[in-house]
């Protein structure tokens, strides 16, 4: 096994949830993990969710104590905040790369105290909260960000040092400079996850101009214990909504905006959603409309049947525009599929089930050789049927939503999957010597 | 090893921008205004849009950020069980 300060066995570029399973399935077997994530916090996306489907276990209940172990875990190397480029295959179980770890401004001898976040005077969009409210130019990520280190957006600091003053530890410090650190690995493991459909693409629907067209992670943030809004609300003017409508396919299954494929999982994390809002509004009607329902995995079809059992109502309906009326609300303008006709219904909220897209960074990671890319733009996987996590690249696999849409559970048995190939090919490098 | 504070070590290479000078303005102007208008008595979102002459969203945006930032607190729902009424958070 490597030991030496640079040197790891394997590089794993993502700190989400199939990185960390990746990481972590290495590790433990004790082979030297490097991983880059280039968010401040670990946790990927699934850190942000409320509960999952179909069990509707708490999501962050999943994560978080995997996050914690992998943090902790003495043979992985954590880099958040930083980038990986340059990487370049030497030869077999020889890849060079180089890290690129950008400032936080803030020592890791930070204890999360938020003082700084109180004395700061500027306020912008809080990102990890989908632009719902806003954060301070000096912040924690969120409550849960591991590790709980603060960073300044020092694009929106206006350089008060109020910060600085008030941190009981001395722990600002805006020396700091991006700081680039060559490594050297046997093989690497890409985990970069997915991007969301932005829906200001598809202009009819108004996201952007109608507040109270919102997308599917804005409601996902509604509906966690660590919400932006003291309720579930419209974004708009505050008021409790008492019948919302989920768009379906958006930004999915529509050649129009460059995505042919089914995201896999907006069904099924739209009929969760509906099922907590019939919890958390009880008197609110919940309208799904939908081309086909996608409910393919083990329980979601009972979980769909139960879904309707509780109300919630389905229509198979594309939506060709959505209007805003004077208070607010919303008209949708719809083919009813079953009848053929175009009818209209009013909403107080909708809901975008935002598709998933190819996070395409990987395609600007490789120095002396191509990773490709699949017609979609994800990973491609070179033989998917029988050796999944294999890619173009030999010693280069692949794991989770870098390879395709795919729900959480898919996600950790692809990184498994990735693991275990991994293992192997280091393995057996080392049975050739 | 840290010996003094570092912010003017930036100031020296960094400048801010008229665009983040403008916001922080702003948002300053927003926070006085509607900690003003909750300062007799709680009120919903529809009510300070009428006392306070900016759009509704843009009051429900910052009246939610005060409330993160522990300024504004939540007070009761209304009889339509549609808006809640916010109001000034007593500081210890």
């Amino acid at each position: 096994m490597s030991d030496q300060t640079n040197n790891y066995d394997v590089l794993v570029v993502g700190g989400g949830i199939a990185g960390e399973e990746t990481a972590l399935n290495l590790a433990n077997i004790g082979y030297k993990v490097i991983m880059v994530e280039k968010d401040l916090s670990l946790g990927g996306k699934m850190i942000h969710l409320s509960k999952v489907f179909p069990t509707l276990d708490c999501s962050a209940c999943i994560t978080t104590p995997k996050v914690s172990e992998t943090a902790r875990h003495p043979n992985i190397h954590i880099f958040t905040n930083s980038e990986v480029g340059e990487i370049e295959k030497i030869s077999e179980n020889n890849f060079n790369a180089v890290l690129t770890e950008k400032p936080r401004y803030v020592t890791e001898e930070c204890t999360g105290c938020q003082l700084c976040e109180d004395a700061c005077p500027v306020s912008v969009d809080d990102q990890f909260q989908y632009e719902l409210v806003g954060r301070k130019a000096i912040y924690i990520p969120f409550s849960i960000a591991n590790p709980r280190i603060a960073a300044i957006d020092i694009e929106n600091c206006i350089l008060c040092g109020l910060c600085e003053k008030v941190c009981p530890g001395d722990y600002i410090d805006f020396r700091q400079v991006e700081k680039k650190t060559p490594i050297n690995v046997k093989s690497v493991v890409m985990a970069t996850g997915y991007e969301l459909f932005d829906p200001t693409i598809i202009t009819r629907y108004g996201f952007g101009k109608f507040k109270n067209v919102v997308t599917a992670m804005q409601m996902e943030r509604q509906l966690v214990p660590t919400r932006p809004y003291n309720s579930v609300l419209r974004p708009k003017d505050g008021k409790m909504p008492d019948n919302i409508a989920y768009v379906l396919c958006t930004g999915s299954r529509d050649d129009t905006v460059g995505n042919p494929i089914c995201s896999q999982v907006c069904c099924m994390y739209s009929t969760k959603q509906a099922q907590l809002l019939m919890g958390a509004l009880p008197m609110a009607d919940v309208t799904i409309y939908y081309i086909h329902i996608r409910a393919f995995g083990k329980g979601f079809c009972e979980f769909y049947n139960q879904t309707q059992g509780m109300g919630v109502e389905f229509i198979k309906g594309k939506i060709g525009k959505i209007d805003e009326v004077d208070d607010g609300d919303l008209i949708l303008r719809y083919e009813d599929i079953e009848s053929g006709k175009v009818k209209e219904a009013k909403h107080d909220l909708v809901v975008l089930a935002t598709g998933i897209l190819a996070n395409k960074d990987y395609q600007s990671m490789f120095k002396n050789i191509e990773l490709e890319a699949d017609p979609f733009n994800y990973v491609k996987q070179t033989n998917d049927l029988s050796s999944p996590a294999r890619t173009s690249i030999g010693g280069v696999f692949v794991a989770g939503t870098a390879s395709g849409p795919m729900d959480i559970p898919d996600s950790i048995l692809s990184a498994g999957a990735a693991s275990a190939e991994t293992a192997s090919y280091l393995r057996r490098a080392n049975n050739e010597k | 090893m840290k010996t003094s504070k570092t912010i003017d070590h930036i100031k020296k290479i960094r400048t801010v921008s008229d665009e983040v000078k403008a916001k922080r303005k702003e948002f300053n102007r927003i926070k006085k205004l509607i900690l003003k208008a909750l300062d007799p008595e709680p009120k919903s979102i529809p009510q300070l849009a009428k006392e306070i002459d900016l759009s509704i969203d843009v009051i429900t945006f910052h009246l939610m950020t005060l409330r993160k930032y522990g300024d504004v607190e939540t007070g009761e729902l209304d009889d339509m069980d549609e808006y809640f009424s916010y109001k000034l958070k007593q500081k210890e």
